[in-house]
């Protein structure tokens, strides 16, 4: 297994390098540039002329990738046109704010989507699997941003529950409440994203126990007389969790992707709304950085999901 | 986010508050005598009630940014280049030398106070005794110049270097790189004293405003940042993190892109705040009317649009304020190119818009009144020059502008012999070929793209066959490449809008040798007539009234760049405020605001 790991890690190098190219091309085939937006009385165009030629812009764009590439390799991604600070540095900042939301979201989602999966399976066809069943159905087909202006109208601004922006409040003064803060800013945008995303894992684990219920080796404990709720802990759970196990490496990268739309909604400053602000400022440094990010996340987590699977699941041999 | 403000405020017609305060102590006034707005709002708000016992130490006045994105979060003037960052550092000071009066014009009792010396052709500028910066530390002449280093660095990342500059002498050579000082400012008391001498090649009656091009308006704590290099200074921690101030507040904390937070400054040398705690944070403009509805906060740092006014305006609790913005809208034609090798912006008699009838014609028949009285809600309505209201000096109020006058519009174009010929539903052009107008308009809201399908209806019933560039709105980099080509043919006509200076002189926006000059309309008169605007006797302020009166009108004839829309900025204020005045002539903003009770009303 190790061997394979590592081809698909080399395998996975030419990948990122098609990715950056494409990237780059696309970043630079955008009309405008870094400085568009800057035209104004005060800044004076020969200035600006000035900055694009002291920041290599106006330079062929295959020499501009190679001094992208010989700077990643010093691991520097450049200084942002917009934020007039390291790339790095600019991201470190953000990263933290939406891996937290992401881990959270995570976190909740599987917290109501098991129960709610076992439940509706082992009450296939009653009326709780049919309540279910209907719950997930109108969750998927509500589009998240929908639900995410809803939630923060509602909750945010007539009940006033939750704070409606930013990612800790200016308050905040020790740790704790610094720590406390944080977590109250993230409450209401995971908890929308766990109670509308349920749908994957409540349908993949529905259909996984109803099958294991009428499986040979549950009809033979049955018949050995263990009881029913040791059958459903014990043998039942445990193996219809096997494909949810696997998905999570893939849910991890679409919840980064959907950060895209929490963060805007609620003002939350992660790189979700770092990359949809640098796509309108011609950041082309930090646009390239971040996908080539959110890319390796996302064959990270493919080969994750394939790791994990190989682990819970003896009869899976990657090779 | 200067971008995404850039369109904005042009198609949104959200009069967000100008690069200019940067360098001015606030915004401004309008004093009463009106500005072809239907609806008047006042700049100040007072609760003259007595202070509740509840309004303690623990009270904090809540000011909301509206913007989309997180600040950048670049406290220094000079190195800051969009709104968002001086509005949420504003308690701050805004590192400003110099107080101004309702016009912007620099009068004594700041900072600092200036002097300018027509023969010697010089500015000296003297710093108070008393000024200290936010940790105690004395406010030097060093400071005073080291802005204009950081400004004209080689290497800064500062946007704001301006060739009227190179008037200092010496700063040609230490901008390119070749001097390690600049040799046209001096110290007559050393760098520790609080004198500095600025030696120009010539002097201009703009320097008399504060956001003028050639004196800079800020001061820089050269003994807290000397030891970061100057292309650091915006990432450095004593910008972004621990930034000091001059002005009544400090800060206490800055949440990166959020919000700042501030107390009151023990070592400034004006009026002492009132208030004990300021917290500034960026709401979404998606939510900002929602904020304001839910009394989450007490004013607003920068000015809102129309679309926000019509939803607040019956709002309970609060008061509405605003001021004429900084910024205006018009219509660019395109008459010309801008040639690269002599740097000069040249009219082509044959280009398809180089006829005056034709481009009086275009404005006379869009209905710009009515327009703006459906969408405007009082706060954009239709302008009639292009000098924004603010400027209540020059600004011509009697100037006509377009109105809507279809006949006329119509004579012109007969008059010019744009004919419909052979049946055709459309005019041509004088020689009898097809004419079709290509319209630029930047993509926006729903308003503005109703107000475009308005300006093409009008000109397709004068009979003219005027289009979108490309069929459709477009997005903004798309627009301004398009625009800042040297030569193009793809608009012929486009709405744009600027964002001005206190100093109003156009010379940047319309000069023979302007990049920004987007429309190339060039003509000696047009020259002489912005020369004029800071010659010799220009310093004179009737005469330079005058001239810029006149050029409005003469602008306003040539119609090859027309007047679209002025607007408001506009606050609502919490009524438990007391003190609010945006007005530039109150250079104590912060300080004279205090709160009468501990709970928003």
């Amino acid at each position: 297994m190790w061997k394979t790991i590592l081809r698909r890690l080399m395998i996975m190098v030419p990948e990122v390098i098609i990715l950056s190219v494409l990237v780059f091309l696309l970043a630079k085939a955008m009309p405008g540039d870094p400085f568009t937006g800057s035209i104004n009385p005060k800044a004076d165009p020969a200035q600006i002329k000035h900055l694009m030629e002291i920041n290599g812009l106006n330079d062929p764009w295959y020499q501009q990738y190679w001094n992208w590439v010989v700077h990643l390799f010093h691991g520097n991604l450049g200084n942002s046109y917009q934020y007039q600070e390291p790339v790095t540095r600019l991201i470190e900042g953000r990263a933290g704010n939406t891996m937290w939301l992401a881990f959270f979201t995570m976190v909740l989602t599987y917290a109501f989507a098991l129960p709610l999966g076992v439940y509706a399976g082992r009450h296939e066809g009653k009326l709780p699997d049919t309540i279910i069943r209907f719950y997930t159905y109108v969750t998927f087909c509500i589009p998240v941003f929908v639900i995410l202006v809803l939630g923060i109208w509602i909750f945010g601004y007539v009940l006033g529950w939750f704070p409606t922006t930013g990612s800790v409040s200016s308050d905040a003064q020790t740790w704790a409440q610094t720590v406390g803060s944080r977590f109250y800013h993230i409450l209401l945008p995971s908890l929308l994203g766990a109670l509308f995303g349920t749908v994957n894992i409540v349908q993949y684990l529905r259909s996984e126990v109803i099958d294991a219920k009428h499986s040979d080796y549950v009809r033979t404990a049955r018949s050995k007389g263990v009881p029913s709720k040791d059958i459903y802990r014990h043998h039942i759970f445990r193996n219809s969790l096997l494909p949810i196990a696997a998905f999570a490496g893939y849910s991890i990268t679409g919840l980064l992707n959907g950060s895209i739309f929490t963060e805007t909604v609620f003002s939350y400053p992660g790189m979700g709304l770092l990359f949809v602000n640098s796509i309108s400022y011609r950041d082309y440094t930090v646009i390239t950085a971040l996908v080539l990010i959110y890319g390796i996340l996302n064959l990270v987590g493919t080969l994750l999901s394939d790791i994990i699977l190989s682990i819970v699941d003896p009869r899976v041999r990657i090779e | 986010m200067n971008k995404k403000k850039l369109v904005l405020s042009a198609m949104a017609v959200l009069a967000t508050v100008s690069l200019a305060a940067c360098s001015s102590k606030s915004s401004s006034k309008s004093s009463g005598t009106g500005n072809g707005s239907s609806l008047k709002l006042s700049t100040s708000y007072n609760n003259t009630s007595a202070t509740d016992k509840t309004a303690d130490e623990k009270s904090t006045l809540k000011v909301a940014e509206a913007n989309d994105s997180p600040f950048q979060g670049i406290s220094d003037p000079v190195l800051a280049s969009n709104a968002e960052d001086s509005d949420v550092f504003a308690p701050g000071g805004g590192d400003s030398l110099f107080n101004v009066d309702k016009n912007y014009k620099i009068i004594d009792g700041g900072l600092a106070n200036q002097r300018i010396d027509k023969k010697a052709k010089t500015v000296t500028i003297t710093l108070r005794s008393n000024a200290k910066w936010s940790n105690g530390m004395d406010v030097t002449a060093k400071d005073i110049e080291y802005a204009y280093e950081v400004v004209a660095n080689k290497n800064t990342t500062s946007q704001q270097y301006s060739s009227d500059f190179n008037a200092i002498k010496g700063m040609a050579a230490y901008h390119a790189g070749k001097a390690k000082t600049i040799s046209g400012i001096t110290y007559p008391d050393g760098e520790k004293g609080n004198k500095v001498v600025i030696h120009l090649s010539q002097v201009s009656p703009s320097m008399k405003f504060s956001g003028n091009s050639f004196i800079w308006g800020t001061v820089e704590p050269y003994e807290y940042i000397k030891n970061v290099p100057i292309a650091k200074l915006a990432s450095s921690a004593q910008v972004r993190k621990d930034p000091i101030f001059i002005g009544p507040y400090k800060l206490d904390k800055v949440v990166e892109g959020e919000s700042t937070t501030w107390s009151p400054n023990k070592y400034y040398y004006g009026k002492k705040a009132q208030i004990k705690h300021i917290s500034i944070n960026v709401v979404s403009s998606n939510n900002i009317v929602k904020a304001i509805q839910s009394k989450k906060y007490d004013i607003t740092a920068s000015g809102l649009g129309s679309t926000s006014y019509k939803q607040l305006k019956d709002v309970k609790g609060y008061a509405k304020t605003g001021q004429p913005a900084l910024s205006y809208g018009y219509f660019g034609f395109n008459v010309g190119h801008f040639d690269t090798k002599t740097g000069k912006n040249v009219m082509d008699k044959n280009s398809k818009m180089a006829n005056k009838n034709l481009r009086q014609a275009m404005m006379y028949a869009l209905n710009l009144d009515q327009v703006y009285k459906k969408f405007g809600n009082g706060i954009t309505w239709r302008a009639n020059t292009l000098i924004p209201p603010i400027f209540q000096k020059y600004w011509d109020s009697s100037a006509a502008g377009y109105k809507l006058n279809i006949k006329k519009a119509n004579k012109l174009l007969d008059e010019a012999g744009y004919k419909k010929r052979d049946g055709s539903k459309w005019r041509s052009d004088p020689n009898g070929k097809k004419l079709v107008i290509h319209y630029g308009a930047m993509t926006g809201n729903s308003t503005s793209a109703a107000e475009y399908q308005d300006y093409l209806q009008q000109w397709h019933k004068v009979g003219l066959d005027v289009q979108f560039t490309g069929g459709k709105t477009m997005e903004m980099n798309s627009f301004y490449t398009t625009l800042q080509a040297p030569k193009q043919n793809k608009i012929d006509v486009y709405s744009g809008a600027w964002s001005v200076s206190s100093e109003p002189t156009p010379t940047q926006l319309y000069g023979e040798d302007a990049p920004y000059n987007m429309g190339h309309f060039v003509s000696a008169k047009n020259t002489k007539l912005m020369q004029e605007m800071n010659s010799n006797k220009a310093w004179n302020d009737k005469y330079r009234t005058k001239v810029f009166k006149e050029w409005q009108n003469y602008m306003n004839e040539q119609a090859a760049v027309a007047p679209d829309y002025f607007a408001y900025g506009w606050s609502p204020v919490n009524h438990r405020v007391k003190g609010y005045d945006i007005s530039p002539a109150n250079t104590e903003f912060w300080s004279n605001m205090s709160l009468t009770s501990s709970k928003l009303q």
